[in-house]
């Protein structure tokens, strides 16, 4: 670890203190000659992936509504494609005369219809838990019978994409912990605010200084191990943002961002791909959707989750402008809910739900996977929509397509499925 | 079974009794060969000083200056074992506390106090203070909460966000100035092992009497009694939805009260919390359960909910209607805020875990799946692992976590016993445990302020802080409570933030504290950068090793060339403020120099002490 000296100080004044302190060290040396200039970056491809906490309603969000075996089992939840039954709440969004999109996801339509958005329905895990943190812990690993794997899905992504600069921005999380998918090896950062990730000092410029290449130090010198890496990352970064305007940022094209923590999230993930920092994959998440209680239908509890991340989304789209071709967003849950509604006006931990995936090289404007009939036989354990599609292979098919990486038995170490063709064939 | 009334007042004493019950039922000192109670450091390697600093680095949220001398006079056994008993009188911090009122109220007296969900705006209506139909048209929205306010300050009534103010204000209190400093630790654990959190609307007001009355007074008890009191507290019965879980019914039938069954009150079963309890609070994920024990257990805990409790909406209606109820029909249990409500019981025979509850069973049956959940092997294992990654590493030792489990078996769970165990097995001493914590943003400021021994008058913008490093208290959404490993705490975003808390606090630029770097060295200023990095870095780190430290550091901080520099910087700049030339401005600007290099001290000693709390060797325990 200790060699991985990886930028330059800017001040001599650093090498000096290592040098008083016992000669300096040769990868000192070496890391001197070693001068990389700090971006900008090439154009990279980036993925975007939203983590909804708390495990969404699959079925709610988009309604397999002509099948009447849901109409039976959730008769304070069902909802309708028929404007006149909707009893003056909005009815749901016909797709295909088969599913309808909750109405508060209207964003999402255009983008559906004009063949830039998928959805996945049925999609979840082959390990049956219905435990958030462990089907959390399993998804964001990516592999779900294998509690001991260190590393995420995500981080093995960064890791496996050919790209020949390296940047601190490569993966970029805007939570303020690192999320279980950014675990492991890749240096990975989490920031919730972009205009925070500076050292606040104060006095004149020299002691400035001082304190600032005296921290540097400290983190470079102490034991090898967690903080003396997440201590190179901090001041790379540091380094890097300091080049642009980031406090007064206008979102593009007069995207409006709800002002909510995933509008936040996703305005600063916008940022950061137009500064060109080198990013390539970003990760946001989104609570709430833990619905055992009063779930609501047109509006209510789901109804105001599907908004906020249907308009962050189509915000952050029309912000990106001629980005768009670079990125690829995709959604993710732990689980889906009961095809009953509980008893007190929600649905209780199930199996397969939903998500979404948008790009210009997605194959949109289809409702891929295999939702069959909701009768009792066809249900897991008699209760749950079945997992007829494996997270892995929708993952690892948009990872691969849009990062350019090819090795999955790292990225989903024991998977061997097939694709669903959820994206375009590579040019 | 009929109905158990317990008077408030006759609670609180049965409470005190079984605390004290469980006080001397265990007290360790009455065993025999506890004088023999022996930690084994020096077979460690460890110097009585190293040992202390440890000891204290885990079961305190931080020495205070001078603590390790004190604790290597008193005996590291003693001071432990005196922290076990947590009987020290606390008098300072009880007057520090008296200036939050809120912290005394029973929950009842705080759901009439602090109404949430805009009761004050229905209350005000129907005391004829505000017209329904300007509060529809919102027209005048600051005239609005003008009436609304004053309505409030005239019937006594206050804003939550006031209750919530003054709870993480005492909880920061007690950490930083607690003599009981063992329990105000575990109090930490057990809450983030139930955790529960603000975040959720339901729960958020109980909160505060949930660690006041559940989880600080049981942090060194019996297991089986903090997991019974958890359960039954509206605090868990409404964060995990126990509290409306019921037996299924028709949706077309009635209610209980003879009312049609409202929307909100449609009954039915809800696994929330029996699925939590055996993954997050007992068992453990892998602890042999299936679903169908979730589901099991979860009937076996229908009809246990929260007392109606406020003198609103039809609340006195609800309590006289279960007082009628169960005068006449058996069944029903009321102790405090818990009841158990038997017509909302799943009466059929369940089977948990291969247990059978018989059909026709009632409260009971819950008691009973505490006892089987608390004494089940792999809740020992599930909780001694969790004590053994607070106290000694976050992967620990197999042969530790096992000496552990065997304590916990044999003395019924009880907490103080599996510490003791801890704190004698050679793995707590070891290379693999010392300094190989990582303080959660939490313990970073806390220690901060014990560390230097730190004034706090508000400690909200402290608050801010900890949250800002990636520790919102009381509100970890999921109910697994936080992570309890370094690899969680630390990331590049945060740790910035550290660095920044460090120099924000140091510099005296966080409201609400006051920190007197002077008072520490007898009023005297360090004569240069390395002294003041020996003095505080002394108190501040005092297991790394400081001349390592200072060799790392002092050559950038003593450096002539730099302090050339600094001082050729600040004169040019007060020269040329003061336009050089003649020799009355040259005087003036003399003066200026010299208080401008007292204030340069001053800079450099916060930079100094601002940087060592920023530093790596802060961050560990």
């Amino acid at each position: 670890m200790a060699t991985r000296r990886g930028f330059i100080k800017g001040s001599g004044l650093a090498l000096i203190g290592v040098g008083l302190a016992g000669g300096i060290p040769a990868f000192a040396m070496k890391a001197a000659l070693w001068k990389k200039k700090i971006g900008p970056y090439k154009k990279t491809q980036t993925l975007v992936c939203i983590f909804q906490r708390g495990a969404m309603d699959g079925l709610m969000a988009v309604t397999p509504f002509t099948d009447n075996n849901l109409m039976v089992a959730r008769p304070n939840l069902f909802m309708t494609a028929a404007a006149g039954l909707a009893g003056g709440n909005a009815p749901l969004i016909d797709l295909d005369g088969r599913f309808g999109l909750h109405p508060m996801f209207k964003g999402f339509e255009p983008l559906f219809r004009d063949g830039r958005l998928a959805i996945v329905h049925g999609i979840g895990s082959p390990n049956n838990t219905r435990s958030h943190f462990d089907a959390q812990d399993y998804m964001e690993s990516g592999t779900p019978f294998n509690k001991g794997t260190s590393s995420g899905w995500l981080n093995r992504a960064a890791g496996l994409i050919p790209s020949e600069q390296k940047t601190p921005f490569q993966a970029v999380s805007l939570t303020s912990a690192l999320p279980r998918s950014f675990y492991g090896d890749t240096p990975c950062i989490a920031i919730s605010n972009l205009q925070d990730f500076a050292l606040q000092l104060r006095g004149n410029p020299m002691s400035i200084k001082s304190a600032s290449t005296s921290f540097e130090d400290l983190y470079d010198q102490t034991t090898p191990g967690l903080l003396q890496q997440a201590g190179k990352e901090s001041f790379d970064a540091i380094k890097l943002l300091k080049q642009s305007d980031i406090k007064n940022y206008q979102p593009a094209n007069q995207a409006v961002y709800p002002s909510t923590a995933l509008g936040n999230a996703l305005k600063q993930i916008a940022q950061l791909i137009k500064m060109d920092v080198g990013l390539e994959v970003a990760f946001a998440e989104h609570g709430g959707w833990d619905t055992h209680f009063n779930q609501g239908t047109a509006t209510g509890i789901f109804a105001n989750n599907a908004a906020d991340l249907s308009n962050s989304i189509t915000a952050f789209w029309t912000d990106l402008g001629s980005y768009q071709d670079e990125v690829v967003v995709m959604t993710m849950t732990e689980f889906g809910r009961t095809v009953h509604q509980n008893g007190t006006g929600g649905t209780d931990h199930g199996r397969a739900s939903c998500n979404f995936i948008l790009g210009n090289k997605v194959r949109g404007g289809k409702v891929h996977g295999n939702v069959l009939a909701l009768a009792v036989e066809n249900l897991e354990e008699g209760r749950d929509l079945a997992v007829t599609t494996d997270f892995r292979s929708v993952f690892s098919e948009v990872a691969d397509n849009h990062l350019g990486i090819n090795d999955d038995h790292v990225l989903f170490p024991d998977w061997a499925g097939s694709r669903i063709g959820v994206m375009k064939k590579p040019d | 079974m009929s109905i158990q009334f317990i008077r408030r007042g006759i609670l609180v004493i049965v409470i005190g009794c079984v605390v004290q019950t469980m006080l001397s039922s265990f007290w360790f000192t009455d065993r025999p060969g506890y004088k023999k109670l022996k930690f084994p450091y020096k077979a460690a390697g460890l110097s009585p000083e190293v040992a202390a600093a440890h000891l204290l680095s885990r079961f305190t949220f931080g020495a205070t200056p001078g603590q390790i001398d004190q604790v290597v006079q008193e005996g590291l056994e003693n001071w432990f074992l005196k922290q076990l008993e947590a009987k020290y009188p606390d008098d300072s911090l009880r007057m520090m506390l008296r200036q939050y009122d809120a912290l005394y109220l029973s929950n009842t007296q705080i759901v009439d106090m602090y109404p949430r969900g805009g009761r004050e705006v229905r209350m005000a209506i129907k005391d004829g203070v505000l017209n329904k139909d300007s509060v529809d048209k919102q027209t005048d929205k600051k005239a609005y909460k003008v009436i609304v306010d004053q309505y409030m300050k005239d019937r006594g009534l206050k804003p939550q966000q006031e209750l919530y103010k003054q709870f993480i204000s005492q909880k920061i209190l007690r950490a930083a100035y607690s003599e009981n400093q063992l329990q105000e630790v575990m109090t930490s654990f057990w809450f983030n092992h139930f955790n529960v959190a603000m975040v959720k609307n339901d729960c958020a007001e109980f909160i505060p009497n949930y660690e006041r009355d559940i989880i600080r007074p049981r942090s060194l008890a019996k297991f089986e009694d903090l997991l019974v009191s958890t359960a039954k507290s509206p605090a868990m019965l409404y964060y995990l939805d126990n509290f409306s879980s019921a037996v299924a019914t028709d949706t077309t039938k009635k209610d209980w009260k003879g009312n049609p069954q409202k929307q909100k009150q449609l009954q039915g079963l809800n696994e929330n919390y029996a699925r939590e309890v055996m993954e997050l609070h007992t068992l453990g994920v892998d602890g042999g359960y299936s679903q169908a024990d979730v589901t099991e257990a979860a009937k076996v805990l229908t009809g246990w909910t929260v007392y109606p409790m406020g003198d609103f909406d039809n609340m006195d209606n609800a309590r006289q209607k279960i007082s009628a109820d169960s005068s006449k029909n058996p069944g029903w249990v009321h102790e405090g805020d818990f009841l158990f409500n038997p017509r909302r019981h799943d009466m059929t025979q369940k089977v948990v875990l291969g247990h059978i509850f018989y059909a026709g069973g009632g409260y009971e049956e819950g008691l009973e799946l505490f006892h089987i959940l608390s004494h089940h092997p792999s809740t020992a294992r599930f909780i001694c692992r969790e004590i053994a990654i607070r106290f000694a590493n976050d992967t620990p030792a197999t042969s530790l976590v096992e000496k552990m489990t065997k304590t916990f078996v044999q003395s019924d769970g009880d907490i103080r016993a599996v510490l003791i165990t801890l704190v004698s097995s050679p793995e707590f001493w070891s290379p693999q445990a010392i300094q190989e914590k990582i303080k959660s943003p939490f313990e970073l400021a806390i220690s901060s302020v014990r560390s230097l021994n730190v004034h706090i008058d508000d400690p909200n913008a402290l608050n801010n802080w900890i949250g800002r490093m990636g520790e919102k208290i009381y509100n970890y959404q999921a109910p697994t409570g936080f992570p309890d490993k370094g690899l969680y705490w630390i990331n590049t975003g945060s740790l910035l933030n550290r660095m920044n808390f460090g120099l924000a606090f140091a510099g005296g630029r966080i409201q609400g504290i006051t920190v007197d770097l002077l008072s520490l060295n007898n009023r005297h200023e360090p004569e240069s950068a390395a002294a003041a990095l020996e003095i505080y870095g002394r108190l501040l780190i005092p297991l790394s090793d400081a001349l390592q430290m200072q060799k790392r550091l002092s050559p950038l901080l003593n450096d002539p060339a730099l302090a050339q520099k600094v001082s050729a910087a600040a004169s040019s700049k007060i020269i040329s403020e003061n336009g050089a030339g003649n020799s009355d401005s040259l005087r003036q600007a003399s003066i200026a120099m010299t208080q401008q290099r007292t204030k340069q001290n001053n800079t450099m000693l916060a930079q100094v002490v601002g940087i060592l709390i920023g530093s790596p060797e802060f961050q560990r325990r």
